[in-house]
Protein backbone atom coordinates (compact mmCIF):
# COMPACT_ATOMS: atom_id res chain seq x y z
CA UNK A 1 0.00 0.00 0.00
CA UNK A 2 1.88 2.66 -1.42
CA UNK A 3 0.69 6.16 -0.60
CA UNK A 4 2.98 7.80 -2.61
CA UNK A 5 2.17 5.56 -5.39
CA UNK A 6 -1.47 6.49 -4.99
CA UNK A 7 -1.05 10.64 -5.08
CA UNK A 8 1.35 10.67 -7.65
CA UNK A 9 -1.19 8.25 -9.86
CA UNK A 10 -4.44 10.79 -9.50
CA UNK A 11 -2.06 13.62 -9.68
CA UNK A 12 -1.29 12.21 -13.28
CA UNK A 13 -3.92 10.05 -14.82
CA UNK A 14 -6.73 11.92 -12.34
CA UNK A 15 -9.52 12.88 -15.24
CA UNK A 16 -9.08 9.04 -16.76
CA UNK A 17 -9.58 6.85 -13.72
CA UNK A 18 -13.10 5.53 -13.63
CA UNK A 19 -12.94 5.44 -9.97
CA UNK A 20 -10.90 5.77 -7.27
CA UNK A 21 -7.33 4.49 -7.33
CA UNK A 22 -7.92 0.98 -4.98
CA UNK A 23 -5.36 -0.45 -2.98
CA UNK A 24 -5.05 -3.37 -0.50
CA UNK A 25 -2.40 -5.78 0.39
CA UNK A 26 0.79 -4.48 -1.67
CA UNK A 27 -1.34 -4.02 -4.77
CA UNK A 28 -2.74 -0.50 -6.21
CA UNK A 29 -5.20 -1.05 -9.24
CA UNK A 30 -6.64 2.14 -11.60
CA UNK A 31 -9.16 1.36 -14.42
CA UNK A 32 -9.22 3.48 -17.35
CA UNK A 33 -11.38 3.29 -20.50
CA UNK A 34 -10.03 0.34 -23.24
CA UNK A 35 -8.89 3.86 -25.36
CA UNK A 36 -6.72 5.06 -22.55
CA UNK A 37 -5.03 2.49 -22.50
CA UNK A 38 -2.29 3.04 -24.81
CA UNK A 39 -1.32 6.20 -23.66
CA UNK A 40 -1.66 5.69 -20.52
CA UNK A 41 0.60 2.71 -20.04
CA UNK A 42 2.60 4.37 -22.39
CA UNK A 43 2.99 7.05 -19.70
CA UNK A 44 3.42 4.62 -17.23
CA UNK A 45 6.47 3.43 -19.15
CA UNK A 46 8.45 6.29 -20.26
CA UNK A 47 8.03 8.73 -17.49
CA UNK A 48 10.80 8.44 -15.44
CA UNK A 49 8.70 9.12 -12.07
CA UNK A 50 5.99 5.84 -12.80
CA UNK A 51 9.33 3.40 -14.58
CA UNK A 52 6.91 0.64 -15.07
CA UNK A 53 9.17 -0.71 -17.45
CA UNK A 54 8.24 -4.43 -16.16
CA UNK A 55 5.09 -6.39 -17.86
CA UNK A 56 4.26 -8.83 -15.40
CA UNK A 57 1.11 -9.78 -16.80
CA UNK A 58 -1.56 -9.35 -19.35
CA UNK A 59 -4.99 -11.19 -19.09
CA UNK A 60 -8.47 -10.69 -20.26
CA UNK A 61 -11.91 -11.24 -17.66
CA UNK A 62 -15.49 -11.40 -18.37
CA UNK A 63 -16.92 -10.22 -15.92
CA UNK A 64 -20.81 -11.33 -17.44
CA UNK A 65 -21.91 -8.07 -18.22
CA UNK A 66 -18.63 -6.90 -20.06
CA UNK A 67 -15.42 -7.86 -20.37
CA UNK A 68 -11.68 -6.31 -19.09
CA UNK A 69 -8.54 -6.62 -20.16
CA UNK A 70 -6.18 -6.70 -16.70
CA UNK A 71 -2.25 -5.67 -16.57
CA UNK A 72 0.06 -6.04 -14.50
CA UNK A 73 3.01 -3.61 -14.07
CA UNK A 74 6.06 -3.29 -12.06
CA UNK A 75 8.29 -0.65 -11.22
CA UNK A 76 11.19 -0.05 -9.42
CA UNK A 77 9.68 3.51 -7.96
CA UNK A 78 7.80 1.78 -5.38
CA UNK A 79 7.13 -1.66 -3.48
CA UNK A 80 3.57 -2.21 -4.84
CA UNK A 81 2.53 -4.16 -7.88
CA UNK A 82 0.40 -1.82 -10.48
CA UNK A 83 -2.68 -3.08 -12.30
CA UNK A 84 -4.31 -1.57 -14.79
CA UNK A 85 -8.03 -2.67 -15.49
CA UNK A 86 -9.08 -1.02 -18.91
CA UNK A 87 -12.65 -1.68 -18.17
CA UNK A 88 -16.23 -1.56 -19.59
CA UNK A 89 -15.13 -3.55 -23.25
CA UNK A 90 -18.69 -5.00 -24.82
CA UNK A 91 -19.36 -8.47 -24.86
CA UNK A 92 -20.21 -8.30 -28.85
CA UNK A 93 -16.94 -6.30 -29.89
CA UNK A 94 -14.74 -6.03 -27.35
CA UNK A 95 -11.52 -4.44 -28.88
CA UNK A 96 -8.18 -2.47 -26.93
CA UNK A 97 -5.37 -1.46 -28.23
CA UNK A 98 -2.61 -3.61 -28.01
CA UNK A 99 0.86 -2.88 -26.09
CA UNK A 100 2.96 -4.94 -28.33
CA UNK A 101 4.77 -1.80 -29.54
CA UNK A 102 6.24 -1.26 -25.68
CA UNK A 103 6.67 -5.03 -25.14
CA UNK A 104 7.57 -7.51 -27.77
CA UNK A 105 6.53 -10.29 -25.37
CA UNK A 106 2.83 -8.77 -24.87
CA UNK A 107 2.34 -10.10 -28.13
CA UNK A 108 1.54 -14.24 -27.33
CA UNK A 109 -0.39 -12.80 -24.30
CA UNK A 110 -2.68 -10.52 -26.12
CA UNK A 111 -3.14 -13.75 -28.44
CA UNK A 112 -3.76 -16.12 -25.86
CA UNK A 113 -6.51 -13.01 -24.23
CA UNK A 114 -8.19 -13.08 -28.03
CA UNK A 115 -8.61 -17.00 -28.30
CA UNK A 116 -9.91 -16.98 -25.00
CA UNK A 117 -12.06 -14.71 -24.83
CA UNK A 118 -12.69 -12.99 -28.39
CA UNK A 119 -11.07 -9.50 -27.37
CA UNK A 120 -9.39 -7.98 -30.15
CA UNK A 121 -6.10 -5.65 -29.94
CA UNK A 122 -5.74 -3.42 -32.54
CA UNK A 123 -2.19 -3.33 -33.66
CA UNK A 124 -1.02 -6.49 -32.68
CA UNK A 125 0.54 -7.86 -35.89
CA UNK A 126 -0.06 -11.55 -35.24
CA UNK A 127 -3.70 -11.70 -34.13
CA UNK A 128 -4.55 -15.25 -34.85
CA UNK A 129 -5.46 -18.29 -31.85
CA UNK A 130 -2.75 -19.52 -30.23
CA UNK A 131 -4.50 -22.76 -27.56
CA UNK A 132 -7.34 -24.01 -30.08
CA UNK A 133 -7.80 -25.44 -33.32
CA UNK A 134 -7.75 -22.81 -36.30
CA UNK A 135 -11.11 -23.62 -37.15
CA UNK A 136 -12.70 -23.12 -33.44
CA UNK A 137 -15.73 -20.82 -33.29
CA UNK A 138 -16.12 -20.27 -29.70
CA UNK A 139 -14.03 -18.63 -26.65
CA UNK A 140 -13.80 -20.73 -24.33
CA UNK A 141 -13.14 -18.76 -21.49
CA UNK A 142 -16.28 -16.46 -22.04
CA UNK A 143 -19.03 -16.83 -19.15
CA UNK A 144 -21.13 -18.35 -21.77
CA UNK A 145 -19.21 -21.17 -22.98
CA UNK A 146 -20.40 -24.07 -20.32
CA UNK A 147 -18.12 -27.29 -19.16
CA UNK A 148 -19.72 -30.39 -19.27
CA UNK A 149 -19.39 -31.47 -15.70
CA UNK A 150 -21.79 -33.70 -15.01
CA UNK A 151 -23.22 -36.64 -15.92
CA UNK A 152 -26.53 -35.20 -17.18
CA UNK A 153 -24.59 -32.38 -18.90
CA UNK A 154 -22.45 -35.34 -20.76
CA UNK A 155 -21.63 -36.90 -24.26
CA UNK A 156 -23.08 -40.00 -23.13
CA UNK A 157 -26.63 -37.30 -22.17
CA UNK A 158 -26.44 -36.66 -25.76
CA UNK A 159 -24.78 -33.30 -25.05
CA UNK A 160 -21.68 -31.87 -27.63
CA UNK A 161 -19.92 -30.14 -24.37
CA UNK A 162 -17.01 -29.88 -26.73
CA UNK A 163 -18.29 -26.15 -28.22
CA UNK A 164 -21.68 -25.80 -25.73
CA UNK A 165 -22.20 -22.11 -26.26
CA UNK A 166 -25.93 -22.40 -24.46
CA UNK A 167 -27.25 -22.94 -21.00
CA UNK A 168 -26.94 -26.15 -19.07
CA UNK A 169 -30.90 -27.63 -20.01
CA UNK A 170 -31.97 -27.91 -16.76
CA UNK A 171 -30.89 -25.08 -15.07
CA UNK A 172 -33.09 -21.83 -13.98
CA UNK A 173 -31.85 -19.78 -17.21
CA UNK A 174 -31.43 -16.14 -14.86
CA UNK A 175 -28.67 -18.24 -12.44
CA UNK A 176 -26.72 -19.07 -15.60
CA UNK A 177 -23.99 -17.18 -15.92
CA UNK A 178 -21.96 -15.86 -13.01
CA UNK A 179 -21.35 -11.97 -12.76
CA UNK A 180 -18.98 -9.91 -10.40
CA UNK A 181 -19.87 -7.73 -8.20
CA UNK A 182 -17.90 -4.47 -8.95
CA UNK B 1 2.86 -60.32 -49.43
CA UNK B 2 2.60 -60.71 -52.90
CA UNK B 3 -0.49 -58.56 -54.05
CA UNK B 4 -3.17 -60.03 -56.29
CA UNK B 5 -6.35 -58.45 -55.95
CA UNK B 6 -5.94 -54.29 -56.29
CA UNK B 7 -8.04 -54.54 -53.15
CA UNK B 8 -5.20 -55.82 -50.83
CA UNK B 9 -2.58 -53.83 -52.26
CA UNK B 10 -0.25 -52.43 -50.15
CA UNK B 11 1.58 -48.99 -51.13
CA UNK B 12 4.53 -49.73 -50.14
CA UNK B 13 4.90 -52.41 -53.12
CA UNK B 14 6.57 -51.29 -55.87
CA UNK B 15 4.69 -53.07 -58.00
CA UNK B 16 1.53 -51.12 -57.18
CA UNK B 17 0.58 -48.41 -58.88
CA UNK B 18 -2.33 -46.33 -57.11
CA UNK B 19 -4.76 -43.98 -58.50
CA UNK B 20 -4.53 -41.30 -56.31
CA UNK B 21 -1.81 -39.19 -54.97
CA UNK B 22 -0.74 -40.63 -51.21
CA UNK B 23 -0.99 -36.83 -49.87
CA UNK B 24 2.62 -35.61 -48.46
CA UNK B 25 2.70 -33.84 -45.23
CA UNK B 26 2.80 -30.30 -45.92
CA UNK B 27 3.71 -28.00 -42.95
CA UNK B 28 2.10 -25.24 -44.64
CA UNK B 29 -2.03 -24.69 -43.37
CA UNK B 30 -4.96 -25.00 -45.83
CA UNK B 31 -6.38 -22.11 -44.96
CA UNK B 32 -5.65 -18.64 -46.14
CA UNK B 33 -3.27 -16.90 -43.57
CA UNK B 34 -4.97 -14.99 -40.98
CA UNK B 35 -2.65 -12.21 -40.26
CA UNK B 36 0.07 -10.45 -41.82
CA UNK B 37 2.67 -12.11 -40.02
CA UNK B 38 1.44 -15.73 -40.75
CA UNK B 39 1.24 -15.03 -44.48
CA UNK B 40 4.83 -13.43 -44.26
CA UNK B 41 5.97 -16.37 -42.68
CA UNK B 42 3.83 -18.87 -45.00
CA UNK B 43 5.78 -17.24 -47.74
CA UNK B 44 8.60 -18.84 -49.12
CA UNK B 45 11.23 -17.72 -51.23
CA UNK B 46 13.81 -18.93 -53.40
CA UNK B 47 16.04 -21.56 -52.17
CA UNK B 48 13.83 -22.13 -48.58
CA UNK B 49 11.23 -24.88 -47.94
CA UNK B 50 9.66 -25.65 -44.29
CA UNK B 51 10.27 -28.80 -42.36
CA UNK B 52 8.16 -29.56 -39.35
CA UNK B 53 9.43 -29.97 -35.84
CA UNK B 54 6.55 -32.01 -34.96
CA UNK B 55 4.52 -32.12 -31.65
CA UNK B 56 5.60 -35.94 -31.27
CA UNK B 57 9.83 -35.09 -30.94
CA UNK B 58 12.14 -35.67 -28.23
CA UNK B 59 13.69 -32.51 -27.98
CA UNK B 60 10.28 -29.85 -27.92
CA UNK B 61 10.07 -30.21 -24.12
CA UNK B 62 7.20 -31.18 -24.53
CA UNK B 63 4.40 -31.27 -27.25
CA UNK B 64 5.34 -28.85 -29.19
CA UNK B 65 4.96 -28.21 -32.78
CA UNK B 66 7.49 -25.75 -34.23
CA UNK B 67 7.54 -25.15 -38.35
CA UNK B 68 11.12 -24.31 -39.43
CA UNK B 69 11.50 -22.22 -42.11
CA UNK B 70 15.15 -23.14 -43.46
CA UNK B 71 17.34 -22.67 -46.52
CA UNK B 72 19.68 -24.83 -46.56
CA UNK B 73 21.21 -26.26 -42.90
CA UNK B 74 20.03 -22.54 -42.12
CA UNK B 75 16.63 -21.44 -40.50
CA UNK B 76 15.65 -18.60 -41.37
CA UNK B 77 12.48 -18.24 -39.55
CA UNK B 78 9.91 -20.10 -37.04
CA UNK B 79 6.32 -20.19 -36.41
CA UNK B 80 5.65 -22.68 -33.28
CA UNK B 81 2.12 -23.83 -32.85
CA UNK B 82 0.92 -24.35 -29.18
CA UNK B 83 -2.16 -25.89 -28.26
CA UNK B 84 -1.11 -29.28 -27.85
CA UNK B 85 -1.23 -29.90 -24.02
CA UNK B 86 -3.94 -27.42 -23.49
CA UNK B 87 -6.03 -28.73 -20.90
CA UNK B 88 -8.15 -25.74 -20.16
CA UNK B 89 -7.31 -25.15 -16.45
CA UNK B 90 -8.25 -21.81 -15.91
CA UNK B 91 -11.49 -22.86 -16.58
CA UNK B 92 -11.66 -25.70 -14.88
CA UNK B 93 -10.67 -23.60 -11.88
CA UNK B 94 -13.70 -21.51 -11.93
CA UNK B 95 -15.75 -24.75 -11.47
CA UNK B 96 -14.20 -26.10 -9.04
CA UNK B 97 -13.28 -25.06 -5.26
CA UNK B 98 -10.84 -22.57 -3.93
CA UNK B 99 -8.98 -26.25 -2.58
CA UNK B 100 -9.87 -28.58 -5.57
CA UNK B 101 -8.03 -25.58 -7.29
CA UNK B 102 -4.59 -25.58 -6.24
CA UNK B 103 -4.87 -29.57 -6.98
CA UNK B 104 -5.30 -28.08 -11.05
CA UNK B 105 -2.76 -25.76 -10.60
CA UNK B 106 0.05 -28.48 -10.03
CA UNK B 107 0.49 -30.06 -13.64
CA UNK B 108 0.97 -27.01 -15.13
CA UNK B 109 4.72 -26.43 -14.54
CA UNK B 110 5.10 -30.28 -13.65
CA UNK B 111 8.67 -30.18 -13.12
CA UNK B 112 8.83 -27.07 -10.48
CA UNK B 113 5.14 -27.79 -9.08
CA UNK B 114 5.59 -26.40 -5.89
CA UNK B 115 6.05 -23.21 -7.91
CA UNK B 116 3.07 -23.01 -9.46
CA UNK B 117 0.41 -23.73 -6.64
CA UNK B 118 2.45 -20.98 -4.49
CA UNK B 119 0.98 -18.12 -6.43
CA UNK B 120 -2.50 -19.50 -6.26
CA UNK B 121 -2.49 -20.32 -2.95
CA UNK B 122 -0.61 -16.55 -1.96
CA UNK B 123 -2.98 -14.59 -3.86
CA UNK B 124 -5.94 -17.22 -2.50
CA UNK B 125 -4.31 -15.78 1.06
CA UNK B 126 -4.71 -12.36 -0.15
CA UNK B 127 -8.09 -12.76 -0.48
CA UNK B 128 -9.11 -14.08 2.60
CA UNK B 129 -6.37 -12.00 4.86
CA UNK B 130 -5.28 -15.28 6.20
CA UNK B 131 -2.10 -14.66 7.87
CA UNK B 132 0.38 -17.97 7.43
CA UNK B 133 2.11 -19.24 10.69
CA UNK B 134 5.92 -18.50 10.48
CA UNK B 135 7.00 -22.73 11.06
CA UNK B 136 4.56 -23.12 7.61
CA UNK B 137 6.57 -20.16 5.69
CA UNK B 138 10.01 -22.14 6.49
CA UNK B 139 8.88 -24.87 5.46
CA UNK B 140 7.15 -23.65 2.07
CA UNK B 141 10.68 -22.03 1.36
CA UNK B 142 12.64 -25.75 2.29
CA UNK B 143 10.56 -27.62 0.26
CA UNK B 144 10.09 -24.96 -2.88
CA UNK B 145 14.39 -24.12 -2.94
CA UNK B 146 14.53 -28.41 -3.18
CA UNK B 147 12.16 -28.16 -6.00
CA UNK B 148 14.13 -25.67 -7.57
CA UNK B 149 17.32 -28.27 -7.50
CA UNK B 150 15.23 -30.49 -9.02
CA UNK B 151 14.49 -28.34 -11.76
CA UNK B 152 17.63 -27.40 -12.57
CA UNK B 153 18.95 -30.50 -12.39
CA UNK B 154 16.71 -31.72 -14.93
CA UNK B 155 17.66 -28.57 -16.99
CA UNK B 156 21.53 -29.54 -16.98
CA UNK B 157 20.52 -32.94 -17.80
CA UNK B 158 18.32 -32.31 -20.46
CA UNK B 159 19.93 -29.25 -21.98
CA UNK B 160 22.96 -31.68 -22.44
CA UNK B 161 21.04 -34.36 -24.13
CA UNK B 162 19.36 -32.27 -26.66
CA UNK B 163 22.88 -31.56 -27.99
CA UNK B 164 23.23 -35.15 -28.03
CA UNK B 165 25.21 -35.50 -24.63
CA UNK B 166 23.71 -38.99 -23.24
CA UNK B 167 25.78 -39.04 -19.68
CA UNK B 168 24.28 -36.29 -17.92
CA UNK B 169 20.66 -37.05 -17.89
CA UNK B 170 21.66 -39.73 -16.20
CA UNK B 171 23.33 -38.53 -13.62
CA UNK B 172 20.89 -35.84 -13.12
CA UNK B 173 18.26 -38.15 -12.29
CA UNK B 174 20.23 -39.76 -10.37
CA UNK B 175 19.97 -36.54 -8.37
CA UNK B 176 16.81 -35.64 -8.67
CA UNK B 177 15.71 -39.15 -7.60
CA UNK B 178 17.34 -38.61 -4.43
CA UNK B 179 15.15 -35.12 -3.53
CA UNK B 180 12.16 -36.57 -5.15
CA UNK B 181 12.24 -39.49 -2.22
CA UNK B 182 12.63 -36.85 -0.25
CA UNK B 183 9.98 -34.73 -1.00
CA UNK B 184 7.98 -37.93 -1.62
CA UNK B 185 8.91 -38.89 2.26
CA UNK B 186 7.25 -35.53 3.09
CA UNK B 187 4.41 -35.03 0.74
CA UNK B 188 3.71 -38.33 -0.09
CA UNK B 189 4.28 -37.68 -4.07
CA UNK B 190 7.35 -37.35 -6.10
CA UNK B 191 6.31 -35.05 -8.74
CA UNK B 192 3.03 -33.72 -8.74
CA UNK B 193 2.94 -32.66 -5.17
CA UNK B 194 -0.04 -31.03 -3.63
CA UNK B 195 1.49 -30.07 -0.74
CA UNK B 196 0.80 -26.00 -0.10
CA UNK B 197 -2.70 -25.44 1.29
CA UNK B 198 -4.64 -22.29 2.07
CA UNK B 199 -2.62 -20.65 5.39
CA UNK B 200 0.16 -23.35 5.83
CA UNK B 201 1.41 -27.32 4.06
CA UNK B 202 -0.45 -30.31 4.69
CA UNK B 203 1.94 -32.16 6.94
CA UNK B 204 4.91 -31.38 8.96
CA UNK B 205 8.28 -32.25 8.71
CA UNK B 206 9.16 -36.03 9.62
CA UNK B 207 12.07 -38.02 11.06
CA UNK B 208 12.40 -39.63 7.69
CA UNK B 209 12.60 -36.19 5.62
CA UNK B 210 14.74 -34.77 7.75
CA UNK B 211 17.19 -37.45 7.88
CA UNK B 212 17.49 -38.23 4.05
CA UNK B 213 17.55 -34.20 4.56
CA UNK B 214 20.20 -34.46 6.26
CA UNK B 215 22.25 -37.46 4.78
CA UNK B 216 21.82 -35.59 0.83
CA UNK B 217 23.24 -32.23 2.48
CA UNK B 218 26.23 -33.17 3.69
CA UNK B 219 26.82 -34.82 -0.32
CA UNK B 220 25.48 -32.30 -2.23
CA UNK B 221 27.60 -29.54 -2.97
CA UNK B 222 30.29 -31.95 -4.40
CA UNK B 223 27.93 -34.06 -6.06
CA UNK B 224 26.67 -30.95 -7.97
CA UNK B 225 30.12 -29.63 -8.53
CA UNK B 226 30.95 -33.53 -9.88
CA UNK B 227 27.59 -32.79 -12.21
CA UNK B 228 27.95 -29.66 -13.58
CA UNK B 229 31.83 -30.69 -13.91
CA UNK B 230 30.64 -32.92 -16.75
CA UNK B 231 29.32 -30.33 -18.80
CA UNK B 232 31.19 -26.92 -17.63
CA UNK B 233 34.34 -27.39 -19.00
CA UNK B 234 33.40 -30.00 -22.14
CA UNK B 235 34.75 -28.51 -25.07
CA UNK B 236 31.84 -29.44 -27.24
CA UNK B 237 29.49 -28.20 -25.26
CA UNK B 238 31.30 -24.56 -24.44
CA UNK B 239 31.75 -24.41 -28.33
CA UNK B 240 27.84 -25.22 -29.34
CA UNK B 241 26.56 -23.11 -26.80
CA UNK B 242 28.74 -19.53 -26.45
CA UNK B 243 28.01 -16.74 -28.30
CA UNK B 244 24.47 -18.78 -29.63
CA UNK B 245 20.85 -17.07 -29.01
CA UNK B 246 22.47 -13.41 -27.99
CA UNK B 247 19.86 -11.39 -26.03
CA UNK B 248 20.68 -8.28 -24.04
CA UNK B 249 19.19 -6.84 -21.15
CA UNK B 250 17.57 -3.89 -22.92
CA UNK B 251 15.66 -6.93 -25.27
CA UNK B 252 15.05 -9.22 -22.99
CA UNK B 253 12.92 -6.48 -21.23
CA UNK B 254 10.90 -5.58 -24.01
CA UNK B 255 10.21 -9.46 -24.42
CA UNK B 256 8.59 -9.92 -20.76
CA UNK B 257 11.17 -12.18 -19.67
CA UNK B 258 12.05 -13.57 -16.15
CA UNK B 259 14.41 -15.39 -14.04
CA UNK B 260 17.63 -16.75 -14.90
CA UNK B 261 16.42 -15.98 -19.00
CA UNK B 262 16.49 -12.44 -17.67
CA UNK B 263 19.88 -12.78 -14.71
CA UNK B 264 21.68 -14.06 -17.97
CA UNK B 265 21.71 -10.66 -20.13
CA UNK B 266 22.73 -8.44 -17.23
CA UNK B 267 19.36 -7.77 -15.46
CA UNK B 268 19.81 -8.50 -11.66
CA UNK B 269 15.70 -8.85 -10.89
CA UNK B 270 14.85 -11.53 -8.69
CA UNK B 271 11.52 -11.20 -7.11
CA UNK B 272 12.50 -12.73 -4.22
CA UNK B 273 14.74 -9.30 -3.41
CA UNK B 274 12.96 -7.26 -5.20
CA UNK B 275 9.36 -7.82 -4.26
CA UNK B 276 10.13 -10.18 -1.29
CA UNK B 277 7.17 -12.61 -0.35
CA UNK B 278 7.07 -14.98 2.74
CA UNK B 279 10.44 -15.06 4.78
CA UNK B 280 12.78 -14.06 1.92
CA UNK B 281 13.66 -10.81 3.62
CA UNK B 282 15.40 -12.76 6.31
CA UNK B 283 16.90 -15.52 4.57
CA UNK B 284 21.11 -14.35 3.06
CA UNK B 285 21.63 -15.48 -0.57
CA UNK B 286 22.81 -13.91 -3.61
CA UNK B 287 21.42 -13.41 -7.18
CA UNK B 288 24.19 -14.71 -9.10
CA UNK B 289 23.64 -13.02 -13.24
CA UNK B 290 25.63 -12.90 -16.09
CA UNK B 291 26.25 -10.65 -18.56
CA UNK B 292 26.79 -12.38 -21.89
CA UNK B 293 22.82 -13.57 -22.43
CA UNK B 294 24.20 -16.47 -24.60
CA UNK B 295 22.74 -19.97 -24.03
CA UNK B 296 26.04 -20.62 -22.03
CA UNK B 297 25.31 -17.89 -19.53
CA UNK B 298 21.33 -19.37 -18.86
CA UNK B 299 23.36 -22.58 -18.50
CA UNK B 300 26.02 -21.14 -15.70
CA UNK B 301 23.09 -18.97 -13.71
CA UNK B 302 21.21 -22.09 -13.32
CA UNK B 303 24.25 -24.06 -12.35
CA UNK B 304 25.02 -20.90 -9.84
CA UNK B 305 21.11 -20.86 -8.73
CA UNK B 306 21.42 -24.45 -7.09
CA UNK B 307 24.35 -23.11 -5.09
CA UNK B 308 22.64 -20.25 -3.65
CA UNK B 309 19.49 -22.57 -3.07
CA UNK B 310 21.76 -24.82 -1.15
CA UNK B 311 22.59 -22.18 0.59
CA UNK B 312 18.71 -21.42 1.60
CA UNK B 313 17.64 -24.38 2.58
CA UNK B 314 20.81 -24.56 5.07
CA UNK B 315 19.55 -21.73 6.74
CA UNK B 316 15.95 -22.92 6.71
CA UNK B 317 17.13 -26.23 8.80
CA UNK B 318 18.90 -24.77 11.22
CA UNK B 319 16.58 -21.69 11.80
CA UNK B 320 13.35 -23.61 11.50
CA UNK B 321 10.76 -21.81 14.33
CA UNK B 322 8.35 -24.25 15.93
CA UNK B 323 4.82 -23.71 15.82
CA UNK B 324 1.55 -24.58 14.00
CA UNK B 325 2.14 -25.32 10.47
CA UNK B 326 -1.98 -24.16 9.64
CA UNK B 327 -3.62 -21.23 9.59
CA UNK B 328 -7.04 -21.81 11.25
CA UNK B 329 -9.37 -21.39 8.60
CA UNK B 330 -12.85 -22.87 8.00
CA UNK B 331 -13.29 -25.65 5.77
CA UNK B 332 -15.84 -23.50 3.43
CA UNK B 333 -13.84 -20.73 2.40
CA UNK B 334 -15.49 -17.54 1.29
CA UNK B 335 -13.03 -14.82 0.32
CA UNK B 336 -14.40 -11.27 -0.11
CA UNK B 337 -15.60 -10.29 -3.49
CA UNK B 338 -12.34 -8.65 -4.70
CA UNK B 339 -9.47 -8.99 -6.91
CA UNK B 340 -5.71 -10.50 -5.69
CA UNK B 341 -2.23 -11.06 -7.52
CA UNK B 342 0.36 -12.73 -6.17
CA UNK B 343 3.99 -13.44 -8.02
CA UNK B 344 6.84 -15.82 -7.13
CA UNK B 345 9.86 -16.16 -8.33
CA UNK B 346 10.54 -19.63 -9.68
CA UNK B 347 13.38 -22.05 -11.46
CA UNK B 348 11.63 -20.42 -14.78
CA UNK B 349 10.87 -17.08 -14.34
CA UNK B 350 7.91 -15.17 -12.36
CA UNK B 351 5.14 -17.37 -11.56
CA UNK B 352 2.18 -15.55 -10.84
CA UNK B 353 -1.83 -15.70 -10.73
CA UNK B 354 -4.41 -13.44 -10.70
CA UNK B 355 -7.69 -14.08 -9.27
CA UNK B 356 -11.28 -12.44 -9.09
CA UNK B 357 -13.27 -13.24 -6.46
CA UNK B 358 -17.17 -12.44 -6.41
CA UNK B 359 -17.67 -13.78 -2.70
CA UNK B 360 -18.34 -17.22 -3.35
CA UNK B 361 -16.44 -20.63 -2.73
CA UNK B 362 -15.23 -20.63 -6.25
CA UNK B 363 -13.12 -18.62 -7.91
CA UNK B 364 -14.84 -16.18 -10.77
CA UNK B 365 -11.93 -15.72 -12.57
CA UNK B 366 -8.39 -17.42 -12.56
CA UNK B 367 -5.50 -16.30 -14.30
CA UNK B 368 -2.21 -18.27 -14.30
CA UNK B 369 0.77 -16.26 -15.64
CA UNK B 370 3.60 -18.75 -16.87
CA UNK B 371 7.07 -17.47 -17.91
CA UNK B 372 8.14 -20.47 -20.30
CA UNK B 373 5.17 -19.02 -22.10
CA UNK B 374 6.60 -15.54 -22.61
CA UNK B 375 10.05 -17.19 -23.36
CA UNK B 376 9.05 -19.16 -25.94
CA UNK B 377 8.09 -16.09 -28.03
CA UNK B 378 11.81 -15.56 -28.08
CA UNK B 379 13.16 -18.48 -29.38
CA UNK B 380 12.09 -16.93 -33.47
CA UNK B 381 13.84 -14.23 -32.70
CA UNK B 382 17.44 -15.72 -31.62
CA UNK B 383 17.15 -18.27 -34.33
CA UNK B 384 18.02 -16.22 -36.78
CA UNK B 385 20.62 -17.77 -39.40
CA UNK B 386 21.29 -20.26 -37.08
CA UNK B 387 21.61 -23.83 -37.76
CA UNK B 388 18.49 -26.56 -37.32
CA UNK B 389 20.94 -28.10 -34.92
CA UNK B 390 21.07 -24.77 -32.64
CA UNK B 391 17.07 -24.84 -32.27
CA UNK B 392 17.58 -27.10 -29.63
CA UNK B 393 19.90 -26.03 -27.90
CA UNK B 394 18.09 -22.20 -28.29
CA UNK B 395 15.32 -23.72 -26.81
CA UNK B 396 16.72 -25.86 -24.05
CA UNK B 397 18.49 -23.06 -22.95
CA UNK B 398 14.91 -20.92 -22.36
CA UNK B 399 13.68 -24.01 -20.36
CA UNK B 400 10.45 -24.22 -21.26
CA UNK B 401 8.15 -26.62 -20.18
CA UNK B 402 4.71 -27.48 -22.10
CA UNK B 403 2.60 -28.08 -19.29
CA UNK B 404 3.02 -24.31 -18.38
CA UNK B 405 3.16 -23.23 -22.19
CA UNK B 406 -0.04 -24.62 -22.92
CA UNK B 407 -1.78 -24.42 -19.48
Amino acid sequence: MDPVLRRRLEARFGERLSGPVRQRHDETEIRIGAGDVADTIRALHDEPEFGFTFLADLAGVDTGTHMQVVYHLWSETTPDWLRVVADGLSRDDPRVPSITFLWDGAEWMEREAYDMFGITFEGNRDLRRIYMPPDYQSFPLRKDFYLADDAARSPGAGVRHMEQTHAPRNAAPAATIRRAPR
Amino acid sequence: MTATSPRHASSDDPRVILDEEIGVFEPVPPYPPRTEREAEFYTLRDGEMFINLGPQHPSTHGVLRVVLKIDGENVVDLDPVLGYLHRGVEKLCENADYHHAIAYLDPLEYISSLFCEWPGVLAFEKLLDVEVPRRAEYIRVLATELNRILSHSLFMGWMALDLGGLTPILWSFIERDEIAEMLAALTGQRLLFNYLRIGGVNGDLNHDFMSRLGDWMSRATTQIEANAGLLNENEIFVRRMRGLGRIDGATALRMAFTGPNLRASGVPLDFRRAHPYSVFPELDFDIPTRDEGDCLARYLVRIDEIKQSLRIIDQCIHEMPDGPIMAKLPRLLRPRPGRAYAAVEGPRGQYAAYVVSDGTDQPFRMRIHDPSFIHLQAVGMLMQGNLIADTMAVMASLDPIMGGVDK
